[in-house]
C-alpha cells in the first residue's frame, strides 16, 4: 500500500459514522478507499467530495483544493497496470493539477464515452459486440445514446472494403455510355462487391445492426465488462476501467493513459469506435 | 397523500416552487432516500431469513415491491459468471425466499455511498445508492456453505411532486428506487 493511500484510509476510517445501513463488524477501509461509481471518480478528480464521501460544493473552501486533488489523484490510477509509469503518472497529476492552469472532468460534456462489451446471438449463434455510447442532452437532461457498435461477426459482409487494387472486379469508365449495362458483371458475385465501392467508404456497422436486430436475427443476451474513453484532458488520453479485486487500490480506476496530440487523440477515438 | 406530505415535512423537503436542487435539498433527498434503501436492506434479511414464516414474507415482499418504480429489475453477476442475468424484483424476492439452505444470515456493511443527482429528458432525477451486503448459507450438518458479499448499485428517482394540504396545493420531492445492479465482489 503506498503512503498516501494509507493516510487517506486512515481518515475516512475515522472520519465516517453517520447515516450507516448496516451492522457488518469488519474493517471496511477497502470499500471506503475503492472509487465506488464512475460518479465518485468525476468528483474525486476534481476535488469535489470529503475523505467521507460526502459532496463539496462550490461554496465551500476546499471544492476543487489542490491539495485535496493530489491525494485523490494519486489513489485514481491502477497501480499495477505496466502501462503507466510512475514518471507519466506524476507529470499528469501535475498538469491537471497545476495552481495555475487546473483541469477538471466535466461530465456533461463531450469527449468521453462509454464502451460496453455484450452478448448478443446472431442467427441463434452466440456472438459478442462492443456498444459504444455517448451522452447527449435533451430537453430537460441528459441520456446516453448509441453511438456506434463493433462485432467481428459482421466482418463478412465488408469484404474487400478499401482494398486499393480491385484487379478485374470495376466499372470502366466509359460504362455510363453503356447505360451501365456493366452492372451485370459487378453483380455477378456477392464476394466482391466490396472491390465496387468508392475507395473512402467506411462500413457503418451500426446500420447493419439496426437491420439485423429489427428483423431478430439478432438478439440481445447479455451486458458484462464496461470501459470510459476520456480525450477531455489536454494533451492526454485515458481509459477507466472497473477492478473488482481486493485491495484499497480497487474499483473504477485509470488502467491505461496516453500523452498524445490533437490529431493522435482523433485516432484514438477513430480506432476505438470504429469510426471514420 | 397527507401521511406522505407530513414525511415529507419531517425532512424540509417541501419544494420552493421550482424544480432545482441546492444541496440543502439534495441532502434532505439523500436522507430520504438512504431511509428507503434502509427499508430495503431490512426487508431483504427478513424474506432471506429462514425463520420468517411464508406469510409474512409475502407481506414483506409487497412492501419491499411497493419502494420501487414499476418494472424495475435486478441485473445480478459473479465472479464465475460476469455476464449480467435480470430478474424482476418479485422473482428476485422469491428466490431469495426459497433458497435451500438451513440458515441464511444477511448482514449490510456500514458503508454508502451516494451519487449526485442527474435530470433526465423528462426532469426527473436520477441517482445510484451504493451499498455492500454479506450473505451467508449454512446446512445443519456442514456449517457455513456459501459466503459472498456483494456491491449493490441502487437506481434512485426523484421527481417534483403535487399534493392538496387543507385546501392548497403543496409541492414534494417525492423518492422511489428503481433498478439495482448486484455485482459480486472479490474476497
Amino acid at each position: 500500500m503506498k503512503k498516501i493511500p494509507v493516510i487517506l484510509i486512515l481518515l475516512i476510517s475515522s472520519f465516517y459514522s453517520s447515516g450507516q445501513i448496516g451492522s457488518v463488524q469488519s474493517d471496511e477501509s477497502i470499500l471506503y478507499a475503492q472509487t465506488k461509481q464512475i460518479n465518485q471518480f468525476f468528483r474525486r478528480f476534481n476535488g469535489e467530495e470529503d475523505v467521507t464521501g460526502k459532496r463539496i460544493y462550490d461554496t465551500d473552501d476546499s471544492f476543487h483544493s489542490t491539495k485535496l486533488r493530489n491525494k485523490y489523484l494519486n489513489i485514481l490510477f491502477d497501480l499495477s497496470s505496466p502501462l503507466i509509469t510512475k514518471d507519466a503518472r506524476e507529470v499528469f497529476i501535475l498538469e491537471v493539477n497545476s495552481k495555475k492552469n487546473p483541469v477538471f472532468l466535466d461530465f456533461h460534456a463531450n469527449n468521453w464515452f462509454a464502451e460496453v462489451s455484450a452478448d448478443f446471438t446472431y442467427n441463434r449463434k452466440p456472438i459478442h459486440m462492443i456498444l459504444y455510447f455517448k451522452l447527449e442532452k435533451e430537453r430537460l437532461g441528459y441520456k446516453w445514446v448509441l453511438s456506434n457498435v463493433h462485432t467481428s461477426a459482421f466482418n463478412k459482409y465488408f469484404k474487400h472494403v478499401g482494398d486499393s487494387i480491385s484487379g478485374e472486379n470495376f466499372l470502366h469508365p466509359m460504362s455510363h455510355e453503356l447505360d451501365f449495362m456493366t452492372l451485370r458483371k459487378m453483380f455477378a458475385s456477392p464476394d466482391n462487391i466490396g472491390y465496387y465501392l468508392e475507395k473512402d467508404y467506411y462500413p457503418d456497422q451500426l446500420a447493419l445492426f439496426l437491420k439485423e436486430y429489427q428483423e431478430g436475427t439478432l438478439k440481445f443476451v447479455s451486458s458484462n465488462n464496461v470501459k470510459f474513453h476520456f480525450f477531455q484532458i489536454p494533451n492526454w488520453y485515458f481509459e477507466v476501467s472497473y477492478f473488482n479485486r481486493y485491495q484499497n487500490n480497487s474499483g473504477w480506476l485509470i488502467s491505461n493513459m496516453v500523452r498524445v496530440n490533437d490529431q493522435e487523440k482523433k485516432e484514438i477515438i477513430r480506432n476505438y469506435t470504429h469510426e471514420k | 397523500m397527507v401521511i406522505v406530505g407530513l414525511i415529507f415535512l419531517s425532512v424540509g423537503l417541501f419544494a420552493q416552487g421550482n424544480d432545482d436542487l441546492s444541496p440543502q435539498r439534495k441532502q434532505a433527498i439523500d436522507s430520504l432516500a438512504l431511509e428507503k434503501v434502509r427499508d430495503l436492506s431490512k426487508y431483504i434479511s427478513i424474506i432471506g431469513n429462514k425463520d420468517t414464516p411464508w406469510s409474512e414474507a409475502q407481506r414483506v415482499i409487497e412492501r419491499a415491491v411497493e419502494l420501487f418504480m414499476p418494472g424495475s429489475e435486478m441485473g445480478v453477476s459473479s465472479l464465475s459468471r460476469p455476464e449480467v442475468h435480470y430478474y424482476k424484483l418479485r422473482e428476485y424476492f422469491d428466490r431469495l425466499m426459497q433458497l435451500n439452505y438451513d440458515r441464511v444470515v444477511i448482514d449490510w456493511y456500514k458503508i454508502q455511498y451516494v451519487s449526485d443527482l442527474e435530470r433526465q429528458p423528462d426532469g426527473t432525477y436520477v441517482g445510484v445508492i451504493t451499498v455492500f451486503q454479506r450473505f451467508q448459507g449454512y446446512d445443519k450438518e456442514k456449517g457455513l456453505v456459501y459466503e459472498d458479499t456483494t456491491k449493490k448499485d441502487i437506481t434512485v428517482y426523484v421527481k417534483r411532486k403535487e399534493t392538496q394540504i387543507g385546501g392548497r396545493l403543496i409541492g414534494f420531492w417525492d423518492v422511489l428506487l428503481g433498478d439495482i445492479r448486484v455485482k459480486e465482489t472479490s474476497k
